[in-house]
């Protein structure tokens, strides 16, 4: 049985997981509880999400051509299988609603204070959900065609904001107690670097090939790569321009790139951040929603997950409206709880599911 | 199916068409766009006085000719409790809505700097329309006053004192600091803000403004102001001296101009026997830009002696500030700062707590490495053999 017809190739995976990842956390310095050596975090963050990668992409190879939904039912059988898939899908439901929110809270925050929330997440969720009925080639061409935009966005921003730098700004480097270090690295390579995980469900579309599954693999690294790479700059790219008020911005990456003044010409170019927001946000948004769709047609056992698409989405713009009250349960939740619930589905279940597949010697030639 | 297909098609460029932006549309000729918001004290203490200059549109005169007649901007003013709460009553008195995202310039007066900025500064960075590119600026008197003055090179006064402050490079002897900047310094335990002082000049019918100096801030007050030349000593000590003519004098009578091209600064901190110490090196290149006195200044003799004058005079607008700096006890340059990029530990342990202590009797070393390098067009002064 299968649900989806497309395929895609390990070249696409990096766009995806580049994309995919950049998504909730472009508007933002990640990782600035740990002061000035938040690129730093970045980076062991990114070691940690490399080891994430590594063990959840040893799945994958494990059970070519099937899903997270898929091989968990061969592995912990019918009915736990289903339970932990539930939560996963939970998860990938989750994570989404967030980036919905942090969508709505800027857009009306900032640009549209008088437009309701809901109009502007339920015109994103319209467009995610066409992208979702489309498949996954869809959207893995849409992220072909928007990272690249958002790279060079990035970069120009990057180049033109030199000359306002202070290279004062970035020091001195390491403040932070080295445990508060630690957690704030292990948090970062939870998010964003850990969701990767979602590419469970998405890994299956390479094929059964085995060569290709493996070459899938180092797709998934190498795009969590770029994405701390891209990180770094920007956070380096924030903190050059705006120094220790950083710590006291709602929107780091807007603040810091209304600063840009380019000959008196190019100003204001903060909408920068609002069209790469967009369009990667758009990415990992419509990826987990497929995700969550395809998983529950899955474990429904559907002919199609296209009648699952519209009250999902409808169930995400409830759900991202009501879950917070204002902008500091966001906050609390997206920083502090979300990493906690992160780790076991990234980390715990994963290696769980290989000692089992060890034990059982899974997956049984036929 | 191809009718249904049109149908959509029309159904969506439709809603597209019609339908974007029914909230938050911002029509430009519902906008009052403010070029000058400036701060005063009001009479009953407990509130604030907010003038703000808006452009009348149709009185804007283009390069083509046309632009009516009148004036080019109107003041409006209103009081509040809070800057908030007067930019929001703002609209009793004017027709359409103030559109802060364009004001180049925010002044506060005298007084109100005096008793602390910060609770009248937080709507500036909070709000998300107000820009942090804006200038600070301290009005010596008061800011609704100097917003009044009708100014003739430029006939909007809020983009007149914009211009002003972009071209205070010429001179530098005035320091200049965005809203943003200026946050940053209030942000840091150490480091003292400082912004424009602006006066008006001239009286009755025949005023316009200058700018007169620079104002210190400790934390968000401010407690004294930077002359001329100190305040081209700040400019030289954080490296931003853009251009301006240093003036030695001849050896007999007259002066001599040297015009600044470039200049550079390093702040590099130490501590030698347990005290602190800062060490300011100043490299800066300049021309001979005009001589008063009839001697030969090209010969090597001559022209090294020149520029140890330069190195001297440079020095000496270097110390004077420093002195200034600490009888106000206003660490304007960051040597805080550069403490803490150093010397962690003892950052963390002594120093930021207790920067007060440490900073009027710190020592400061400036050593100025000053070069000449042209003579502009003429080589000797116009005199006969």
């Amino acid at each position: 049985m299968k649900l989806e017809g497309g395929q895609i190739s390990p070249g696409q995976i990096i766009f995806l997981v580049i994309s995919f990842c950049l998504g909730p956390i472009l508007l933002k310095s990640v990782a600035l509880e740990a002061g000035h050596a938040n690129w730093l975090a970045i980076l062991l963050g990114l070691a940690g999400g490399l080891l994430i990668a590594l063990l959840f992409t040893s799945l994958s190879i494990r059970f070519p051509g099937r899903t997270l939904v898929e091989f968990n039912e061969i592995i912990y059988g019918p009915l736990l299988g289903k339970v932990i898939s539930l939560t996963y899908l939970f998860y990938f439901f989750l994570l989404p609603t967030l980036t919905l929110r942090l969508f709505g809270d800027y857009l009306t925050g900032l640009i549209f204070p008088q437009t309701p929330m809901v109009v502007i997440i339920s015109l994103i969720v319209l467009v995610s959900a066409s992208a979702v009925r489309n498949g996954i080639e869809v959207i893995a061409r849409c992220s072909q065609v928007l990272l690249p935009i958002t790279i060079i966005l990035l970069f120009l921003a990057a180049i033109f904001s030199i000359p306002h730098m202070k290279f004062n700004r970035f020091f001195p480097i390491f403040e932070v107690p080295v445990a508060e270090f630690l957690r704030v690295s292990l948090f970062t390579s939870t998010f964003p670097f850990g969701q990767s995980i979602a590419f469970l469900m998405i890994l299956a579309f390479i094929g059964i090939d085995s060569k290709k599954v493996k070459m899938a693999r180092v797709s998934v690294m190498i795009g969590l790569i770029g994405v701390g790479l891209i990180l770094n700059l920007l956070v380096l790219r924030n903190r050059g321009l705006l120094g220790a008020t950083q710590f006291i911005e709602v929107y780091t990456s807007h603040q810091a790139l209304g600063l840009i003044d380019v000959g008196g010409v190019l100003t204001r170019l903060e909408i920068v951040v609002t069209i790469n927001f967009l369009s990667m946000g758009f990415i990992a948004i419509s990826l987990l929603y497929y995700n969550t769709a395809l998983g529950m047609a899955q474990i429904l056992k559907l002919r199609t997950y296209l009648p699952l698409v519209l009250p999902i989405g409808i169930l995400m713009i409830c759900t991202s409206i009501t879950q917070f009250e204002n902008v500091f349960e966001y906050q609390h939740f997206s920083g502090d709880i979300t990493p906690l619930f992160a780790l076991p589905l990234q980390i715990g279940i994963p290696i769980l599911s290989l000692i089992i597949c060890k034990i059982r010697d899974l997956p049984k030639k036929e | 199916m191809e009718h249904r297909r049109k149908l959509f098609i029309t159904l969506v460029l439709a809603i597209t068409l019609l339908g974007s932006s029914c909230w938050d549309r911002r029509e430009l000729d519902d906008l009052a766009i403010a070029t000058a918001v400036g701060i005063d004290q009001a009479e009953d203490p407990n509130k604030l006085l907010m003038t703000v200059e808006i452009i009348l549109p149709q009185n804007v005169s283009t390069p083509g000719g046309g632009g009516g007649q009148g004036p080019a901007s109107l003041n409006i003013q209103s009081q509040g409790t809070t800057p908030f709460e007067a930019a929001k009553r703002l609209t009793f008195e004017s027709d359409k809505r103030i559109y802060f995202a364009h004001n180049p310039v925010l002044i506060f007066s005298e007084e109100m700097a005096k008793k602390g900025i910060l609770p009248a500064f937080d709507f500036f960075i909070r709000d998300p329309e107000p820009r942090r590119t804006a200038w600070m600026l301290v009005a010596e008197g008061k800011a609704q006053d100097l917003i009044n003055v009708q100014t003739i090179l430029d006939p909007i006064t809020g983009l007149y004192i914009e211009q002003l402050i972009e071209s205070t490079g010429a001179a530098s002897q005035i320091a200049t600091l965005m809203v943003q900047g200026f946050l940053e310094r209030l942000m840091s335990p150490t480091t003292a803000p400082y912004c424009s002082i602006i006066r008006i000049k001239g009286k009755e019918n025949n005023k316009s403004m200058e700018l007169s100096g620079t104002a210190i801030f400790k934390k968000d007050k401010m407690v004294g102001k930077f002359d001329y030349k100190e305040g081209r000593g700040l400019l030289w000590v954080l490296g931003e001296v853009e251009s301006g003519i240093i003036t030695v004098p001849c050896e007999k009578e007259g002066n001599i101009g040297l015009e600044i091209i470039r200049a550079d600064a390093k702040i590099t901190p130490a501590i030698i026997d347990n005290t602190l110490k800062v060490i300011i090196n100043i490299t800066e290149e300049g021309n001979l830009g005009e001589q008063e006195c009839p001697i030969d200044l090209t010969a090597p003799e001559a022209w090294q002696s020149l520029e140890r004058k330069q190195a001297e005079a440079i020095r000496q607008e270097v110390l004077a500030a420093v002195k200034k700096a600490q009888e106000l006890n206003a660490d304007v340059f960051g040597f805080g700062e550069a403490f803490h990029r150093k010397y962690k530990a003892l950052w963390k342990e002594q120093l930021k707590n207790n920067w007060d202590e440490f900073f009027p009797d710190l020592e400061v070393e400036v050593l100025v490495e000053a070069k000449l390098r042209r003579t502009g067009t003429t080589t000797k002064p116009a005199v006969p053999e």
